[in-house]
């Protein structure tokens, strides 16, 4: 009798949601949505230009190390962290690596090693520095952005090119009618969604940006998964530096530049909260390529390249908005 | 006639979603006297005082301040009405000095309306002479200062309004002997002068050094008040416990085998802390807010960093550096603060009740999650402990506090801890689901579980506890057992949670 009084208590807070509210509810879904309907419309608008084989491949390139850094970012952005320095980390990680094989001649295996090494090594700095010492972590990313900048500086100057063919085959080969690139995209996106959704290691990501003094007290070792998530994440930003100078056939200063903020955009857009707990891979994934899409169609479109900016400006604005009217509602 | 009523609160009514707070409350207040408030903890006098000072509106009754009936609209208000609070919690700024503290917001200004500096440091250096802190400089930063200190210069903060009324929240909390004589030294200044005081203090001998009247609330209600010359402690514990709760039939389950033994546990606001634990017994721990339980079951849980001492796990050492060790080693902990520790808000009620234990709720070599184990785990743990909810997908957020509680105690369940520490178990939750997480903890001491529970209510403590061990001031001050009912009384408990039978 006394159980029944409480659910019927209960009752009156736990308001049904409605069929719309819970798809406004579903990041991935209206993402989704929305990009196919802009495909649709760019494509009856523009039917030779946007949805043809070269428009598709060069959205697909042009996404494809940003998705990779997204996976990482995502992965933060969930446990209700954020890495500043990846976009610093993809230029040092190629810059270490061209040096190596164009002024070294090392063989361009050990160049990749090596540069994947730094990167590790600069994703634990960051983590020991955030997790143990306890540094905040936008200013530990904003000191690694430095230090990987003045790195990617320091080891191509103003550029370095002529690599081996061996090494450029790595991004600019073509495998069933895809570049490369986007087949290194799609590979990480497919194990980490399934790693991310289905592994007791990821899931406590979501436990510690749920609640993380709530995780640390459910025996969940806070400190360790930080450090880990920040190694991650720099070997992601690592990854795609090698693939980015690969393809360009180039190792320039300033590769992977802003592209910290472009991710974390993406990923806030494809359903992360600044303050953690939310998030999927594959939400990353699509604010990557709707961010990719907008900018492809605005171009296709011939507005003005600063348009672009401002456009995603309001894009964010009006998604984060309509996150926190759906949730008053809810309360 | 020197006892001119100053303030009269007039059934002062309180409620908060599922507690009454205050229940029709009266109290009179002198001009110049010093009123000591005293009452265990959840009685109800810092809502009281939260009124006073505007932070909470009172749904029903009648304050008077010097005879006009006055509405309190917030913390302002009541400022330019006379009455300063000095809370337990400090509202310092650590990084401004100590003048820029005590002016906070009123700074004297130059003629370029910037802050004048000079004038301050000279008003401030002024102030804390005539309080007799001649010690300290203006420009010091609060910071650097001892949490005696602090608190002095929170006082003297209050002071600064020049209040007719000073309400004093637990100040000597903090504080160490001879700043308590400081202290009141201040208070006396300030009454006679004319002001009153009202001073809530856990420390009773305190209230016979320095009040002139003392009053009692239990549960929310007025038990009534006694000058201090013709009343004694005996008398003022009496009106301050006394709930019944029936101890029917108690029966033990404790077993030989010593399951947690602490030698010398001492940590930040606690020391020397020895106790054992044994199987199936039900331990309490209790003492008034601030005596140091809690931060005893976080040292025992590893997640206090800088405490010291040797805990044994059925007989052997072991080293407890986190959480995780301790939960490796079998023991839980239910914490005290439900939504700040305890729950994962936004997140399932199934995802709640797995999160100490996601181990054990995998299906493959890869540790990958079996989502179907974990609901059908969280629906027996919802059947067994009557977790009202259609169903387990649910976000706990929408829970009532005591189906809330129900799952932290499902999450521990499924851990099955060989030792749980449960800290306010059944804090804010409605009577029914009480009496419903009363049997399970019996239940789970019948099935040889240890249990160290922390509870403010003495009578839960009695009902439950096969011995109890009394806090005060980060020291064991007694233990007593109750389970071959000899008369343990909430009296006899009262006197060594305040210090007094030391």
């Amino acid at each position: 009798m006394n159980n029944s009084l409480e659910i019927a208590q209960n009752k009156t807070f736990i308001q049904e949601e409605s069929f719309i509210q819970k798809i406004l509810k579903n990041r991935v879904l209206t993402l989704g949505l929305i990009i196919v309907l802009v495909s649709i419309f760019s494509s009856i608008s523009w039917p030779t230009i946007f949805p043809v084989y070269g428009n598709i491949s060069v959205l697909l390139l042009g996404i494809s190390t940003d998705a990779i850094l997204a996976v990482g970012m995502m992965i933060l952005l969930i446990s209700g962290w954020f890495d500043l320095s990846v976009g610093s980390v993809v230029g040092a990680t190629g810059a270490i690596a061209a040096n190596l094989m164009v002024l070294g001649h090392v063989n361009f295996l050990i160049a990749i090693a090596v540069g994947l090494t730094a990167a590790i090594f600069m994703g634990l700095i960051n983590g020991f520095l955030i997790a143990r010492v306890g540094i905040n972590p936008m200013i530990q990313g904003l000191a690694m952005m430095g230090i990987g900048r003045g790195m990617a500086l320091m080891f191509v100057n103003t550029g370095l090119v002529t690599f081996p063919d061996a090494f450029t085959a790595i991004g600019q080969s073509v495998f069933l009618g895809l570049k490369t690139p986007v087949w290194y995209m799609i590979i990480t996106i497919a194990l980490f969604s399934i790693l991310v959704q289905k592994t007791v290691f990821f899931r406590r990501y979501y436990y510690i940006g749920g609640n993380e003094i709530a995780a640390a007290l459910s025996g969940i070792d806070v400190k360790r998964m930080k450090l880990l998530g920040f190694v991650l994440s720099a070997t992601l930003a690592g990854i795609a530096g090698i693939i980015m100078t690969s393809r360009m056939g180039a190792a320039n200063n300033t590769a992977g530049m802003g592209s910290e903020l472009r991710v974390i955009t993406a990923c806030i857009l494809g359903g992360a909260s600044m303050k953690g707990g939310k998030g999927t891979v594959i939400g990353a994934l699509l604010g990557t390529i709707f961010m990719g899409l907008i900018g492809n169609v605005m171009i296709i479109a011939r507005v003005g390249v600063y348009w672009q900016q401002i456009v995603l400006g309001i894009i964010l604005i009006l998604a984060v908005s309509l996150d926190s009217l759906v949730k008053n509602k809810n309360a | 006639m020197d006892s001119e009523t100053t303030l009269q609160i007039k059934g002062v009514s309180k409620t908060f979603p599922g507690v009454k707070a205050l229940d029709k409350v009266n109290l009179e207040i002198r001009k110049g006297e010093v009123h000591a408030l005293v009452g265990e903890n959840g009685a109800g006098k810092s809502t009281l005082m939260n009124i006073l000072s505007g932070n909470y509106k009172l749904d029903e009754g009648e304050i008077f301040l010097n005879g006009q009936e006055v509405h309190i609209e917030n913390h302002k208000h009541a400022q330019s009405l006379g009455i300063s609070i000095v809370y337990q919690d400090r509202s310092l700024v650590d990084n401004l000095s100590i003048a820029e503290n005590i002016f906070a917001g009123r700074q004297p200004l130059n003629r370029l309306g910037l802050i004048d500096t000079k004038k301050l440091n000279a008003m401030t250096n002024q102030f804390l002479k005539e309080l007799n802190l001649h010690n300290s400089n203006s420009k010091t930063l609060v910071g650097e200062l001892s949490p005696a200190m602090q608190q002095m210069v929170e006082i003297a903060k209050a002071l600064s309004q020049n209040p007719h009324i000073l309400i004093l929240d637990e100040p000597t909390a903090t504080i160490t002997e001879a700043e308590v004589n400081v202290l009141f030294n201040i208070v006396r200044q300030l009454t006679e002068k004319g002001g009153s005081v009202i001073y809530i203090s856990h420390r009773l001998s305190e209230i016979f050094e320095i009040a002139d009247r003392v009053s009692v609330l239990k549960d929310g209600e007025y038990q009534g008040t006694k000058e201090v010359k013709e009343t004694n402690v005996d008398e003022i514990i009496q009106m301050m416990v006394g709930r019944k709760l029936d101890k029917q039939k108690f029966k033990t389950f404790a077993r030989e085998d010593v399951a947690l033994e602490v030698k010398n546990l001492s940590g930040r606001r606690f020391r020397n802390m020895s106790f054992q634990l044994r199987r199936g017994e039900i331990v309490s721990l209790v003492g008034l807010a601030g005596a140091g339980r809690t931060e005893t079951a976080m040292a025992i849980f590893g997640a206090d960093p800088n405490a010291s001492g040797e805990v044994y796990v059925f007989g052997i050492k072991v080293d407890i550096k986190n959480p995780t060790d301790a939960i490796g080693h079998g023991i839980g902990y239910l914490p005290e603060d439900r939504k700040q520790q305890g729950l994962f808000l936004e997140m399932s009620i199934e995802a709640n009740i797995i999160s100490g234990n996601l181990k054990n709720a995998v299906k493959n070599n890869f540790n990958f999650i079996n989502e179907k184990k974990i609901t059908d785990a969280a629906n027996l743990y919802k059947d067994r402990l009557r977790i009202a909810t259609p169903s387990v997908k649910r976000n706990v957020i929408n829970l009532s506090g005591g189906n809330q509680q129900k799952v932290i105690v499902a999450k521990w369940l499924m851990v099955h801890p060989k030792i749980l520490v449960v800290d306010e178990p059944t804090r804010g939750i409605d009577v029914g689901s009480k009496e419903e997480i009363y049997a399970i903890l019996k239940n789970l001491a019948s099935e040889g579980t240890a249990i160290l529970m922390i509870s403010s209510e003495l009578p839960e403590a009695l009902a439950l506890s096969d011995r109890i061990i009394v806090m005060w001031n980060g020291k064991m001050t007694g233990e007593l057992s109750c389970s071959d009912l000899e008369q343990v009384t909430e009296e006899m408990i009262m006197k060594f949670a305040s210090g007094l039978n030391n």
